[in-house]
C-alpha cells in the first residue's frame, strides 16, 4: 500500500514537471554538434534500453521479455504474438493481460501496465538489435517517426508521459523492473538538445 | 463502487486498487472464475469484459470500464454456449480448475476469429494453462464450436 502511495507520487511529479510545452525549447543551432552528439548517446542508451527496446520489434510482431531474473532478453513467453495490428488483435489482445491503469505498481512477473492501450510500437520503430546509426537514421526520418521533426518528437514524448503512457512508464516500470536510465526529464531535454545541434548522427 | 457483473448491477465497498478477481469471488460469492497465479501467468480468472478476454486477477477494479461476463452468464445450463456445448461432447476437462478460464478464452476468441486455424488456436490458447494437458481436447472443441456457431 505505501509503495503503491510513493510510486503513483512519483509518476504525478514526472506528470506535473512535465506539462506539455513545459519545456523551452533551445533555438535551432544553438547547441553544438558535440553536444547535440552527446545528447543523442544518451538518447540511445534510453531507446535501447529493454524497458523501451522490448516492445520496438520488427516485423515478427513478438514482443521480447526481459528482466534481472531471466538475464538476456528473450521472446515473450506463452507463445505470445501481437500481429501486424501490434495490438494482438489477431491472436491474444495485449490487454488481455496487460490491462489499462495509470497504477504503474504491479507484483514481479505480473503483467506490467500503463495508462494507454498496452501495445507493440509501429513496426517503422524498431530498435530492438539495432546499431546507433540504425536508430539515428529512423528517429530523424519522418517517413519511418510519425511524420515528426525535432520538436515534434519532444511534443510526442510530453504527450505520452501525460497519458501515463509507456513514457512515462519506462521510468517507473513497477514489480521490481530496471527503469530506463536516468529521468524522463533528461530524455525529453537530450530529445530537444540533439534536435537543436541539428539531429547529428554518429555516421554523417 | 457499482460494478455489472453478468447482467446484474452490484455495489461493493472495496479499495480501488483491489483485482476484479477479488471483488467476483469475495465479496460477490462469484466462483467460477479461479485463482491460479495472481499475475497473469495461468489465465484460471479470465472473465469478459464488454466481450474481451480479461485477467480478472490483473485488472484493479478501479479501473473497470464496462460490463463483466463469468462463466456464470456465459450460458445457462439449459442453453450452453456453443463453447461449453462443445467442451460437454468432447469431455475437455480433467481435473477442471483451469477450464472456466479455459472456455471464457476460448469463446472470447471465436468471437474475434470465427474460423481459427489449430495455429491460431495454440496461439491464443498458449496463455491459459493446463497443468492436466487437455490442449488436444480444447483444440478439437474450438473448432467443433466453430463449426456450430457459423450453422446458427
Ligand atoms: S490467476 Fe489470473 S492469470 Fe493466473
Ligand atoms: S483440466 Fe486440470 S488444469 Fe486443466
Amino acid at each position: 500500500m505505501q509503495k503503491s502511495v510513493v510510486i503513483l507520487a512519483a509518476v504525478s511529479i514526472a506528470g506535473a514537471a512535465l506539462a506539455e510545452g513545459a519545456l523551452t525549447l533551445p533555438e535551432e543551432g544553438s547547441i553544438s554538434r558535440a553536444d547535440g552528439q552527446a545528447a543523442f548517446e544518451r538518447i540511445y542508451e534510453v531507446v535501447t534500453h529493454p524497458r523501451c527496446a522490448n516492445c520496438h520489434v520488427g516485423e515478427d510482431n513478438i514482443p521480447m521479455w526481459s528482466g534481472p531474473s531471466y538475464g538476456e532478453a528473450r521472446p515473450h513467453g506463452m507463445h505470445i504474438n501481437a500481429g501486424e495490428s501490434r495490438i494482438g488483435a489477431e491472436f491474444l489482445p495485449c490487454q488481455t493481460c496487460h490491462v489499462t491503469s495509470d497504477d504503474f505498481d504491479t507484483a514481479p512477473h505480473a503483467a506490467p501496465r500503463f495508462g494507454i492501450a498496452w501495445q507493440l510500437a509501429p513496426v517503422e520503430f524498431e530498435w530492438f538489435g539495432k546499431s546507433r546509426a540504425e536508430i539515428c537514421a529512423q528517429l530523424k526520418d519522418p517517413e519511418r517517426n510519425g511524420g515528426r521533426d525535432w520538436r515534434g518528437l519532444v511534443e510526442h514524448l510530453e504527450h505520452d508521459a501525460s497519458l501515463n503512457g509507456p513514457v512515462a512508464w519506462g521510468w517507473s516500470p513497477g514489480g521490481d523492473r530496471d527503469p530506463a536510465p536516468r529521468t524522463l526529464e533528461e530524455h525529453v531535454e537530450d530529445m530537444a538538445l540533439w534536435g537543436a545541434a541539428g539531429q547529428p548522427c554518429p555516421t554523417d | 463502487m457499482k460494478l455489472t457483473v453478468n447482467g446484474t448491477e452490484h455495489e461493493v465497498d472495496v479499495e480501488p486498487e483491489m483485482p476484479l478477481l477479488w471483488v467476483l469471488r469475495d465479496e460477490l460469492n462469484i466462483k467460477g472464475p479461479k485463482y491460479g497465479c495472481g499475475i497473469a501467468q495461468c489465465g484460471a480468472c479470465t472473465v469478459h469484459v464488454d466481450g474481451m478476454a480479461v485477467r480478472s486477477c490483473q485488472l484493479p477494479v478501479g479501473d473497470l470500464e464496462g460490463g463483466v461476463t463469468t462463466i456464470e452468464g456465459l450460458g445457462t445450463p439449459e442453453r450452453l454456449h456453443a463453447v461449453q456445448a462443445a467442451w460437454v461432447a468432447h469431455q475437455v476437462a480433467q481435473c477442471g480448475y483451469c477450464q472456466s478460464g479455459q472456455i471464457m478464452q476460448a469463446a472470447a476468441l471465436l468471437d474475434l476469429n470465427p474460423e481459427p486455424s489449430d495455429a491460431e488456436i495454440d496461439a491464443v490458447m498458449s496463455g491459459n494453462l493446463c497443468r492436466c494437458g487437455t490442449y488436444p481436447r480444447i483444440r478439437a472443441a474450438i473448432h467443433d464450436a466453430a463449426q456450430k456457431l457459423s450453422e446458427a
